[in-house]
C-alpha cells in the first residue's frame, strides 16, 4: 500500500500537471455551444440560401418556359396573320380588281401605236422581283444574342485564357 | 424546457430547423399523399403534348412578286365535352352559321366526357373570319344573358372552341390556273398539290412535317419546335401578260365556236414561259369541282398534256432541216403540179390545185404540201428524222409542270413507219406533238438556231435565299444562219400574203396550221386543229407566241381564225413588254 501510495502522488502530480496545461487551452463549455450552434446555423443559412437560389432560379426558369411557350405561340399567330394579310392584299390588288380600278379611274388599255418611248440613260428596265437576298449575301445565320450571354462561366473563363494566351503570343497552330 | 434558458442563437437554430423540417415534411406528405398518383397521372396525360408541326405551304409569285398562291387564316370549330353546358345551342349555332347538319352537330356535343379518349369533338373547319366573328358575337350574347351556361333552360355555347389555321388560297382565282394546278387542303393529314407547279414543286411547296413532343412542364418547357419554312416559288409568268393572253383566248374560242384553245408566250433567248393560256380553266380555290370542267378526255392543261397533229406550222422545222442542209435555199425553185406520189400515195395540196413555179419562200407562203413533201423526199428519211429528233420531236421538253405527255415520233426503222409517213411528216400530219415540244422547237429560229428548254421557274426561294434558274439549251438543231434565213423567209411570206398576224409597226416571222382531225380512222375536212407559231419583232425576237384552236366552227383555217389571234396578243404584249416599234426602237437603239 505504501509503494502504492508513494507512486500515486507522483502519478497524479503529473496528471495534475497534464490537467493544468490542457485546462489553459480548453474552451468554455457555453463557447463549445455557441460554436456549435453556430456551424449549425452557418450550414443550415447555407443550406436555405442554396435552397433560396435553386427555388429562385427555377422558378424564373420556369416562368421564362412559360413565356417561351407564350412566345411561340404568339409567333405562330403573328405568322398566320402575316400570310392572311398577304393573301387580303393579293385579292385587294389582283389583276382583276386592278384592272376595273384602272377602268373606274378613266385609264383604258392603249394600242401599239399610241405608246411613246422615251430613251432613259441608265434605266436598265423593269427588274424581276427579288424577294430575298441571293446565295452568299444573307447574315440570316449569324446569332444576335451575344456569345457572354451564351456562354456558362468555364467557357467564358476558358475563352479569356485562351484570349489572354494569344495575346501574349502563345497561340497554337 | 424553460424557453427563458435558451441562448438567441439556440431559439434562432431551433426556428430554422422546424421550418426546414416542416419543408421536408410537406415533401414527404406530397409525395404520399391521396393526391400523388392524380398529380402523377396528370402529369402523363398533360406533361406532354405530341403535336404535329408543318411548314406554312410555299407561296407562288409571278415574275413581279405578285402573289399567285398563298395562304389564308381559317378556323376549326370544336367542343370541348369537359366544358359543354348546352349542346342543342351549340348544333344550333354550328348548323345556322356554318350549314353543317344539326343532327350530326349535336350528337356530337351531346357525347360524354371521358378523360382517356372522349375530350374535343370537330363541328366545322374552314370557317372564314367574318364567320368566326358572327359566332363570337353570339357567343357573347348567351354568355351575358346565361353566365357560365348555368341554366339549363337558356341557350349556352361554354365548351365551344376555335383553332386557328391556314387553308391555300389563290388570290387571282382561275388566272394561270392551268400552270398553278391546285392543292387539296381540305385534307389536312395528306393534302398534296396536284398538276402544273403545285404538283411538280410539292415537295419544296410542302417543307417538312414532324411530331414533336412538347413538355408542358414549365421547368422544361422550351420553345415550341418549329419546321422549317417551306420553299417558295417565283416563276416567269407575268400577270398581266397571262391576263391578257387569257382574255384574248376567251374571245377567240368564243368568237370561232372553238372546242378549247391554247396559247404559249415565251422568250425565246431564256426559256421562259411569260404566259400559257389554255382552256378549260377552273378556279382551283374551289378544286372539287375538277371532275364537272375536265371531264373525261379533257387535259388540265392542254399546252403540255395534249398532242396533235400540228399541220402546216410543222413545216417550219421541215424547211429548216432543208435549208440547214443546203438541199434547197430560200430561192430554189419548184414547179407544183398540184400532187406528188410518195411510197405509191398521192399527196396534194390544202386546196387540192396546182400552184405551178415556186420558190421556198413562196410554198412556206402558199403552205404547199406538194413543195414540203418533195423537200422531204430530197432530204431523204435519215437526214429528215435526224434533224426531227434534234428539234425534240418524240421526246419530252422536260418544261417544269406536271403532266407533260409525248407522243413517240415513228421512224424508218420502227414497223409503223412506211415511205408515206415521210411525206405526211413533212407538212404536220402522222406526227402527233404538244404545243410546248413546237415552241421549243421553234425557239431555235428566234435565237440563233439555239434551241431552250421552256420553264416556269424563274427563281425560288429558301432559307432566306433566293436561288435563281439558269437558262438551259436543249441543243443546236440548226446554225444560226439557216435560223435567220428562215425567219426572214417566214416574215417575208406573211408580209406578201398580207397576213392577218402582221402588227403595224412590228415585223414578225411566222406560220399557220390547219391539220385535219382523225375522226373514225378517217381525216374529216369539216374538224380541224388551227394552229400559228410566230415570233418577232425579226430583227431581235423578244418573244415567241404558240397559238392552237381546236374545232374552230366559224372557218377551219388557221390563217383566218389563228393567225388574228396571234396578232392580237403581239398588239398587248409589245405594250407590256415595252417593245416600241421597230423604227422607234431603231432609233432609240442609235443614240
Amino acid at each position: 500500500m505504501t509503494q502504492s501510495n508513494e507512486r500515486t502522488p507522483r502519478k497524479t502530480h503529473r496528471t495534475r500537471a497534464k490537467v493544468n496545461l490542457t485546462q489553459a487551452f480548453r474552451q468554455a463549455p457555453w463557447r463549445n455551444q455557441v460554436q456549435f450552434v453556430g456551424l449549425f446555423l452557418l450550414a443550415l443559412v447555407i443550406v436555405v440560401l442554396v435552397a433560396s437560389v435553386y427555388l429562385s432560379i427555377s422558378g424564373r426558369a420556369a416562368a421564362a418556359g412559360l413565356r417561351a411557350y407564350s412566345y411561340s405561340l404568339e409567333r405562330q399567330d403573328l405568322e398566320r396573320a402575316i400570310a392572311d394579310h398577304k393573301s387580303q392584299i393579293a385579292n385587294l390588288t389582283s389583276s382583276a380588281v386592278m384592272e376595273q380600278r384602272a377602268k373606274d379611274a378613266g385609264f383604258q388599255r392603249i394600242d401599239p401605236s399610241q405608246a411613246v418611248y422615251v430613251l432613259v440613260p441608265g434605266y436598265a428596265g423593269r427588274q424581276p422581283v427579288v424577294l430575298a437576298a441571293p446565295p452568299g449575301v444573307s447574315n440570316s445565320g449569324i446569332s444576335l444574342v451575344k456569345s457572354a450571354y451564351r456562354q456558362s462561366l468555364w467557357d467564358w473563363m476558358f475563352s479569356g485564357i485562351n484570349r489572354l494566351s494569344d495575346s501574349v503570343g502563345g497561340s497554337t497552330q | 424546457m424553460n424557453l427563458r434558458s435558451l441562448s438567441r442563437p439556440k431559439a434562432l437554430g431551433l426556428l430554422l430547423t422546424a421550418f426546414v423540417a416542416v419543408i421536408a415534411i410537406q415533401m414527404i406528405r406530397i409525395q404520399t399523399s391521396t393526391h400523388a398518383a392524380y398529380l402523377d397521372k396528370w402529369a402523363q396525360n398533360y406533361g406532354v403534348e405530341v403535336r404535329t408541326v408543318q411548314s406554312e405551304r410555299g407561296y407562288i409569285y409571278d415574275r413581279w412578286g405578285h402573289l399567285l398562291a398563298g395562304n389564308k387564316e381559317v378556323y376549326e370549330i370544336g367542343a370541348e365535352l369537359q366544358y359543354v353546358k348546352n349542346p342543342a345551342s351549340i348544333a344550333s349555332a354550328v348548323s345556322t352559321l356554318f350549314g353543317v347538319n344539326y343532327d350530326a352537330s349535336y350528337d356530337a356535343a351531346k357525347l360524354v366526357y371521358e378523360p382517356s379518349n372522349m375530350v374535343y369533338v370537330t363541328l366545322a373547319d374552314f370557317v372564314t373570319s367574318d364567320k368566326l366573328e358572327e359566332l363570337i358575337n353570339l357567343k357573347k350574347q348567351y354568355e351575358a344573358a346565361n353566365p357560365y351556361g348555368e341554366n339549363p333552360d337558356l341557350p349556352s355555347l361554354r365548351g365551344l372552341t376555335w383553332t386557328a389555321h391556314l387553308q391555300r388560297t389563290y388570290p387571282e382565282n382561275e388566272l394561270a390556273s392551268n400552270i398553278l394546278g391546285f392543292y387539296t387542303y381540305y385534307d389536312r393529314e395528306t393534302g398534296k398539290g396536284y398538276f402544273g407547279v403545285e404538283e411538280e414543286y410539292n415537295e419544296l411547296l410542302s417543307g417538312t412535317k414532324q411530331k414533336v413532343v412538347i413538355k408542358l412542364d414549365p421547368y422544361e418547357m422550351q420553345e415550341i419546335p418549329s419546321a422549317p419554312a417551306a420553299a417558295s416559288l417565283v416563276l416567269t409568268i407575268d400577270r398581266e401578260i397571262q391576263r391578257s393572253v387569257e382574255t384574248i383566248l376567251n374571245n377567240a374560242v368564243t368568237k370561232n365556236k372553238a372546242a378549247n384553245g391554247t396559247i404559249i408566250v415565251m422568250d425565246p433567248e431564256t426559256g421562259e414561259i411569260l404566259a400559257m393560256a389554255a382552256t378549260p380553266r377552273f378556279n382551283p380555290n374551289n378544286y372539287w369541282t375538277y371532275g364537272d370542267v375536265f371531264t373525261a378526255g379533257i387535259s388540265f392543261n392542254k399546252a403540255v398534256s395534249q398532242v396533235y397533229e400540228p399541220g402546216s406550222v410543222f413545216k417550219v422545222l421541215t424547211m429548216a432541216a432543208a435549208l440547214d442542209t443546203n438541199t434547197v435555199k430560200p430561192t430554189t425553185e419548184f414547179v407544183d403540179t398540184g400532187v406528188i406520189e410518195v411510197g405509191g400515195w398521192e399527196i396534194y395540196n390544202w386546196d387540192r390545185s396546182a400552184w405551178g413555179r415556186q420558190t421556198m419562200v413562196g410554198c412556206m407562203q402558199h403552205s404547199l404540201n406538194v413543195c414540203l413533201s418533195w423537200i422531204a423526199t430530197q432530204l431523204g428519211p435519215t437526214s429528215f428524222y435526224d434533224y426531227l429528233n434534234r428539234f425534240g420531236i418524240g421526246h419530252r421538253t422536260n418544261i417544269d409542270l406536271a403532266g407533260e405527255e409525248v407522243y413517240p415520233l415513228s421512224q424508218p426503222d420502227d414497223p409503223t413507219w412506211y415511205t408515206i409517213n415521210l411525206a405526211t411528216n413533212s407538212f404536220g400530219q402522222g406526227v402527233a406533238v404538244t404545243p410546248i415540244q413546237m415552241v421549243m422547237a421553234a425557239s431555235a429560229f428566234a435565237n440563233d438556231g439555239k434551241m431552250v428548254v421552256p420553264h416556269v421557274l424563274k427563281a425560288y426561294i429558301q432559307d432566306g435565299q433566293q436561288f435563281s434558274t439558269a437558262t438551259k439549251i436543249a441543243g443546236a438543231p440548226v446554225t444560226a444562219a439557216t435560223a435567220y434565213t428562215l425567219t426572214e423567209m417566214l416574215a417575208v411570206s406573211l408580209e406578201e400574203e398580207a397576213s392577218d398576224a402582221l402588227v403595224e409597226g412590228y415585223r414578225v416571222a411566222g406560220k399557220t396550221g390547219t391539220a385535219e382531225i382523225a375522226v373514225n380512222g378517217q381525216y374529216s375536212s369539216y374538224a380541224t386543229n388551227a394552229s400559228f407559231v410566230g415570233w418577232g419583232p425579226v430583227d431581235d425576237p423578244k418573244f415567241i407566241i404558240y397559238v392552237w384552236l381546236e374545232k374552230p366552227k366559224s372557218s377551219i383555217w388557221g390563217s383566218i381564225v389563228a393567225a388574228p389571234v396571234f396578232r392580237d396578243v403581239v398588239k398587248q404584249l409589245v405594250v407590256l413588254m415595252n417593245i416600241p416599234p421597230d423604227d422607234q426602237r431603231f432609233t432609240l437603239q442609235a443614240q
